[in-house]
Parts: structure tokens; sequence; C-alpha cells
């Protein structure tokens, strides 16, 4: 044991003698080990079938992808160092990184690259069904090239193939027996920077350094332990002991949030969730009374005091909005803030206005009609968002009763059942628009027992072409003309109301750096993190 | 003979055993049944933008296309043959998930018991000795604060206290996760980190056995052997320690036996507030995902541990009072 810890301190000194030589004259150090903590705790850890938030946590280190991304969502070469779009945009062409390793020592090659998209991802991936629906075929004309031919071209794709969202398998491994049960869902074998080394259910994942990983002198941490809590408190009092040095995704309430970035072992990083970005929204059922008069779901728009919702219940860690499209898209151009606002001082007088003229008059005792509304069941903020939706409706005359149910039951009632008035929740916008914004609106999302899409059951032909044509729309100020105008309309018919960005906090030991480095931060492989 | 008699009482009631916990498994597949929402759906909620053809694939795989009656039908059989089946959830057979937990919530079980009833009946002697003295009256009123705290609010506070503020013990897990100790060291270790939950959870029935030990040594102090015992001049205190005490302890006993069935579910929280890796833990996450397979599977041995239990309980019996006949003959 300590002959391989002077084996390894000696490797390790070596290898930082490479580093610095190479590498720009930063004080990166070798060693050390990073406990993340992850709630709850992965039920896989196969990331290629389950895009669960904490698998994708844990597989994000083992598991490369083709690309990697910037903060601007601009694409960075992966295990792909280089990529060509033919003309029609229907051929992308990547050459492979040669020289690359799995973890069990087989090499990389095109025809991995191959059974991963074809034979996993397009079949099995819960979202890789819809973003490669357009992928034909994937030629390897030799080890190194990949070419994947599309049916019609898919911009999107390529926002789409990190190592969170599109893991890269070792075909020799999963090509054995059914991937659907596959035994190394929860044994990982990839090209990432960290091995898996060990599961202990219940307790931890522990990943171990990948010495030979294709990135020189990477990764800098020696260790990667994945710890699992399942009380807020003691995950707080954890991170203040130094006992762990990570967490992110809501894992810290924002109250503790709060404490803890006044402890001077601690930073809070906001950043690393750009290629997320969720939004939150209110849910009505378009397809009964009263909500499905567009000037009633307006009304309630109207009424939700965006500022007061982000100070008082997400403790500051938001941003106001009208629309499904988050301003992180501002930079691709998808994002357009031309659209009606509803953030306005006189939002209670202009939502009264708007009820009266839908036909729903002040009863004697003040209220105009009643309903029910389900709140989101995951967690704190949640909760007081829904008591706050309660006494915003009661201003405008609408009496909402709160029910509270467990997640599989809510999910149940809003998107199979249909059996509700008013509920709310956030979805991703993920890495275009393609993939998180259309399943809320577009009609063909329309799907009673699949849940995050349609449930409002709004759709208008004319939306449903604007979105389809953007679908497959190469040229980005084109495209950026018709998302602008699905926004347009669709913020004004308020099928849903989207009332704010949320910003998740990060709170991290200020003795680890360079962790968050991606727009997809704790999805990302920390290969670059170290420690003081 | 006694031995002899002794072996067949266990062997019945074994036999017994085996129609109720087939009964238990009946009863909780059905009750399960009741629950709204499926496996699908939950898998398909955290995978957020799922399409439909990923939901109608799940449900197949889970077999949750076929009638209540098949799948019941389907899972005694496997229960069985001893096959607790696959939690899909977890990509890993059940019987697999349940032994990986197995061991650490028979630790923190096994310490539990051990520090409260050994801690119970010390406290109860010497209060029950010292009766309406300012010793008898301290520990009754600790045993009711302890007893009326709730458990999670007294671990937060013990984290609060001697982990941040004195940083004698870790806040959570089964052990440290940094340096990965062997041997002695691991050892250790696991004790360091065991304390806090241990006296979290032994808390509350250490305060119920201090308060039954209190009462049945009064009782039987007034048992008419005791005074025979006090007649022959022994001292009050050999009397409590020799012949009291062996009687005192039954009632003890037997709630200790209904401690285990308690521990092994009633340790959430306390797991939850220490991340204790223990078998709680993993049936409340299960109900939640729906994950009936799993929660059947913990149910099952579950019952078989209280079945045990209850056995052994009545075998402590009679080797503490030989009075006490085994399998009903005289």
């Amino acid at each position: 044991m300590r002959l391989f810890k002077s084996l390894a301190l000696i490797a390790g000194l070596g290898l930082t003698a490479v580093t610095v030589a190479v590498g720009p004259a930063l004080a990166q150090k070798r060693g050390g080990t990073l406990v993340q903590i992850t709630q709850p705790e992965p039920p896989s850890l196969g990331s290629y079938i389950s895009t669960a938030n904490p698998v994708g946590q844990v597989a994000s280190k083992i598991y490369d992808g083709l690309l990697e991304y910037d903060f601007d969502l601009k694409p960075l070469p992966g295990l792909a160092q280089s990529w060509t779009v033919s003309q029609d945009g229907k051929t992308v062409t990547f050459r492979l990184r040669s020289g690359v390793k799995f973890h069990d020592g087989k090499p990389f090659t095109s025809s991995d690259v191959q059974f991963t998209f074809m034979e996993v991802l397009k079949k099995v991936h819960p979202r890789g069904i819809n973003t490669f629906a357009e992928l034909t075929a994937v030629e390897t004309p030799d080890a190194q090239t990949a070419i994947f031919q599309l049916n019609r071209p898919a911009p999107y794709m390529m926002a789409a193939l990190s190592g969170y969202e599109s893991p890269i398998l070792p075909k020799h491994v999963f090509s054995q027996g059914d991937i659907r049960t596959h035994q190394n869902a929860n044994s990982p074998i990839g090209t990432g920077p960290f091995k898996f080394a060990e599961w202990r259910r219940g307790e931890f994942v522990r990943l171990d350094r990948n010495a030979d990983y294709w990135k020189p002198g990477l990764p800098y941490l020696d260790r990667i332990v994945v710890r699992f809590i399942g009380d807020t408190g003691t995950r707080a009092a954890a991170l203040e002991k130094g006992e762990a040095h990570i967490a992110g995704f809501g894992a810290v309430p924002y109250n503790d949030v709060k404490k803890l970035e006044k402890l001077p072992n601690i930073q809070i990083v906001t950043r690393g969730y750009e290629m997320l970005s969720p939004v939150v929204e209110l849910m009505f059922n378009t397809k009964k009374a009263p909500f499905d008069n567009a000037k009633v779901r307006q009304a309630v728009s109207f009424a939700i005091d965006r500022k007061f919702v982000i100070d008082n219940i997400w403790f500051g860690f938001g941003k106001p909005t009208n629309g499904p499209i988050s301003s992180n898209f501002a930079a691709a151009g998808l994002y357009s803030a031309d659209v009606m606002n509803y953030n306005v001082p006189d939002g209670v007088e202009r939502a009264n206005k708007l009820l009266d003229e839908a036909g729903f008059p002040r009863k004697a005792d003040g209220v105009r009609f009643e309903i029910t509304h389900d709140i989101t069941p995951y967690g704190e903020e949640w909760r007081r968002f829904g008591e706050y939706t309660q006494q915003a409706l009661a201003r405008i005359g609408i009496k909402a009763n709160l029910r509270y149910e467990d997640v599989a039951t809510w999910l149940k009632r809003i998107y199979t059942d249909y059996d509700f008035d008013l509920s709310s929740n956030h979805l991703f916008n993920l890495a275009d628009p393609v993939l998180g914004v259309h399943r809320a609106f577009h009609s063909r999302f329309i799907r009673p027992g699949t849940v995050f899409v349609n449930g409002v059951r709004w759709s208008s032909p004319l939306t449903d072409e604007l979105m389809d044509r953007a679908t497959i729309e190469p040229d980005a100020k084109k495209r950026a003309e018709l998302y602008a105008e699905v926004q347009r309309i669709v913020v004004a018919e308020a099928p849903l109301a989207w009332t704010h960005e949320i910003s998740f906090a990060t709170v991290l030991d200020k003795r680890y750096r360079d962790v968050i480095v991606s727009p997809l931060g704790l999805f990302s492989s920390f290969d670059r993190a170290w420690r003081e | 003979m006694r031995g002899m008699r002794l072996v067949r009482f266990i062997l019945t009631r074994l036999l017994q055993a085996v129609p109720v916990v087939l009964g238990v498994v009946v009863l909780n597949f059905l009750l399960l049944q009741l629950a709204p929402g499926d496996a699908a759906t939950v898998l398909a909620g955290e995978a957020g933008g799922a399409t439909p053809e990923y939901v109608e694939q799940l449900r197949a795989r889970f077999g949750l296309d076929k009638p209540v009656i098949v799948q019941l039908g389907l899972y005694l059989k496997n229960i069985l043959l001893l096959d607790l089946g696959f939690s899909f959830r977890n990509n890993a057979p059940v019987l697999g998930l349940i032994l990986d937990r197995l061991w650490p919530t028979l630790l923190l079980m096994g310490a539990t018991l051990v520090v409260s009833v050994g801690g119970g009946v010390v406290l109860g002697v010497i209060a029950a000795l010292g009766v309406r003295t300012w010793r008898d009256h301290l520990i009754s009123i600790v045993a009711v604060i302890a007893y009326a705290t709730p458990l999670f609010w007294i671990g937060l506070m013990l984290i609060l206290v001697f982990s941040i503020r004195l940083d004698w013990f870790p806040t959570s897990g089964m052990e440290n996760v940094v340096a990965f100790h062997e041997g002695w060291a691991r050892v250790f270790d696991i004790a360091r980190h065991l304390v806090l939950p241990t006296i979290t959870l032994s808390l509350f029935y250490l305060a119920l056995y201090t308060r039954l030990m209190r009462a049945t040594v009064l009782e039987q102090r007034g048992a008419e052997y005791a005074t025979t015992a006090r007649a022959k001049g022994l001292t009050e205190r050999a009397i409590t320690l020799r012949h009291v005490l062996r009687n005192a302890l039954l009632p003890v006993i037997t709630m200790a036996g209904v401690q285990v069935g308690a521990l092994l579910g009633g340790s959430v929280v306390v797991e939850t507030v220490f991340a204790w890796p223990g078998l709680g833990q993993l049936a409340y996450q299960s109900l939640f995902a729906r994950d009936f397979n799993l929660l059947l599977g913990i149910f099952f041995l579950s019952a078989c541990l209280v079945v045990i239990v209850n056995i052994l309980v009545d075998v402590i019996y009679v080797l503490l009072d030989p009075r006490i006949r085994v399998g009903g003959q005289s």
C-alpha cells in the first residue's frame, strides 16, 4: 500500500512537471479526492437509457461524448476531433480521435459510434428516440471516421452530442445481451477521465482516476466519491464541515445556500446550467372551463408577481420571463423578448379586467369561480410557490384549493388522466428548443401516459408548422425568425404561463478549482478539476 | 427431554410461519396495487423528455401490461422458488440489493438493541432502587423528555453539537470515503460513524425500557418471594440483583422482540438523517419510485425476520423462566 502510494506520488510529480512545461502557468496540482453530493441516489448508472438527473451527475464522469461545449453552447472537439456538415445538412462526417482506449483497455473506433447511436440511443434513450429520429445510418469507412446520414437536416442534433446526453459506449461490451437490462448499466465502462470502481448502495459510488485518459495529463483528481445523503440538513452540515465538497441542482435548499454562502470555505456558483435552462410554468387544463378561455389564462399570468416569487421563494436565484425559451438562447438568437409582457406593475387590475370581459364577474362574496391547484411535489420551494399562487389568485377573485400528492400520483394526474385545473412545473430547455421546448405545446406531444410533454393539450396548426420548419431549418437567421413568431403566438395564447427561469445554485468548497467549466456543470466530466 | 421438546417446538413454529409469511406477501401485493401511478410513470418522469414509445417499452418490460391476477400468480410462484425478482429501476436483482443493505441495518439494529436494552435495564434498576430519591426523579424526567422528542430533531441537534461544533464525530455516512481505511482502522472508523445514529435511535427505546424496568422491579419487589427473601435477612440490593431482576426482565424481552420489527422499518428517519445505508431508506425510496418488486422483497424479508425473532423471544423466555413450558404440554 505504502509502496503504491510512493509510486503514485512519483508518477504524479512526473505528470505535474509535464503539465507545467506544456500547459499555461497555472498551479494545477495532481491528487486529491472530490466528494460530490448527489440527491437522490441514482437508480442505475446507465445514462444511455435513463436521463434521470442523478444518473447524469455520476455517469458523465465515466462516458465521453463526440463533442463538448463552451458556455455559449458552441461545440468543441471531444472524441470527435473535427467534423463537417454537408451543404444540404443531411450528412455529418466526424473525424474520430485515435489512440483512445476504453477503461477495459480495448480501443475506441467508429464501430462503437455506430453501435451507440444506431443500436442504443436511437432505440432506448428517452430523448434520443426523438433527437435521432432523422438519423438513418452511421457509416464507418474506416476506424477513425463516422458518417451520419440523415433523412432531413437536424441542426439540433449537433447540440446533443455531449457525454451526458449521448454517451459513447463500447460495442464489445454492450452488444452482448439485452441493452435494456444490461449488467454493465451499473458497472459502466467508458472512455472518460474517471473509471467506475465501486458502488455501495445507499452510501456512495467511487470513481478512480483513469491514468490512460486521452487528454494528456488529465484528470488532476485521483478520485471522485459521490455520496448520497437523504436529509437536507445533513447535506448542508457535511458541506459546512468539509466532508463533502460539491452539491448542486437543489440538493441544498436555497435557504441553506444563503447560510452556507457566508462561510469562509464555501462559494456559490450559478454557472453550469446553461445547457439545461429550466423555465417555471403554470400549466392550465386548456380543454376544460374556465381555462379553455385564453383571457382567463392571461389573467392568471398577469396576477403572478414574478419579482416577488423570485425574491421570496427562490431567494433571488431566478430571472423573470414571459415565454418558453430561456434567455440562455439569446447568444444563439433563438430567444425573443418581443412578446406580450405579463410582468407589469398594474397586473392585478389588468387581470381583473380580463376576467370581467371573459364573463366571470365577482359574486357577492368576491369570488368569481373556484378551482383546484395541484402543487408540484418537488419540495419546499414548490409548495411555497403553490401557496403563493393561491394568494395571488385570491386577489383576482379566483378561489384556489390546494392539493398535494406524491410524485407518481401527481404525474399520473397531470400527464395521463388530465384530471386537473391548474398546476405548475419546470421544463428544461436542454441544448435546443427542438429538444426541450416543442414538447410543451406541439400537437405531436399530446400523448397520454407520457410525462413532461404537452399536458395542457393546447396546440395550433400554425405553431406546429412553424416549429416543424424550425426543426429542419439549417440557416440560423431564418430559424431565429421562426422561433420569434412561435414565441409571440404562444405567449399571447398562454396555454402555459411562463413565469421565471430558475438558477440552480451549486455549493462548492473553495479548495477545489476549475470544477464548473462547462454549460453542463455537474453533468460534465470534471477532468480539469483540481484541489489546492 | 427438554432439549428435544425445544427443537420440536421450533420446527413446528417454523412450519406454521410459512402460511403466515405467504399471507403477508399476498396482502402486501394487493395493497400496493391501490397506489396510483406505476414504476414506468416514475422512471419516465425522472427522465424528463421521455417519448411515448419509451414509456410503452417500459410498461411491457416490467410486465405492467398484464392483468393483476396474472402478476400476482407469477410473483407467488417466484417467491416459492425463493426468487425475489428483478428491480428494473435499479437494474439489479432484488436479493442482491437487499443483502447489500442488510449488514448495515443489522449493525445499527444490534448496537441500538444493546444500548437501549442494556441502558434501560441499568437505569430502571437504579431508579427503582432509589425510588422517590433525586436519582429516581432525574432518570424519570430525562426518560420522559427522551420519549417525547422527535427522532430527526435529536439527530440534527447531535450533528450540530458533536459533529460541527465539537468535531468529535462525522456528520453522516458509514465510513470515511476520502480515506477508505482498511483493517482495524476501518473497524474503528465505522464505530465512530455508528455512535450518533445509535444514540439517536436508542433514546426512545432507552426511555421506554427504563420506565418499564422501573415499574416491574418495583412490582416484583412487593411479591411474596421477595418478602420471603427479606425475612431470610438478605439485603435489598441482593434481593433485587439475584431474584427480582430475572423476573423483571421478561416484559423487557417481550418489548425488545417487538422493537426488532419496528427497527427494521422505523429507522427510516435516522437512516435518512445520518445517511446510513440501511433497509429503511431503501424501502422508502422504492415506495416513492413504485418499485414494487423491491418493496415486496423487503416486506418479505422483514416478515421472515419478525417471525424468527418471535420464536427466539419464546426460547429466551424458557431459558429465563423454567416454569414456562414450550409446545403447550406440561
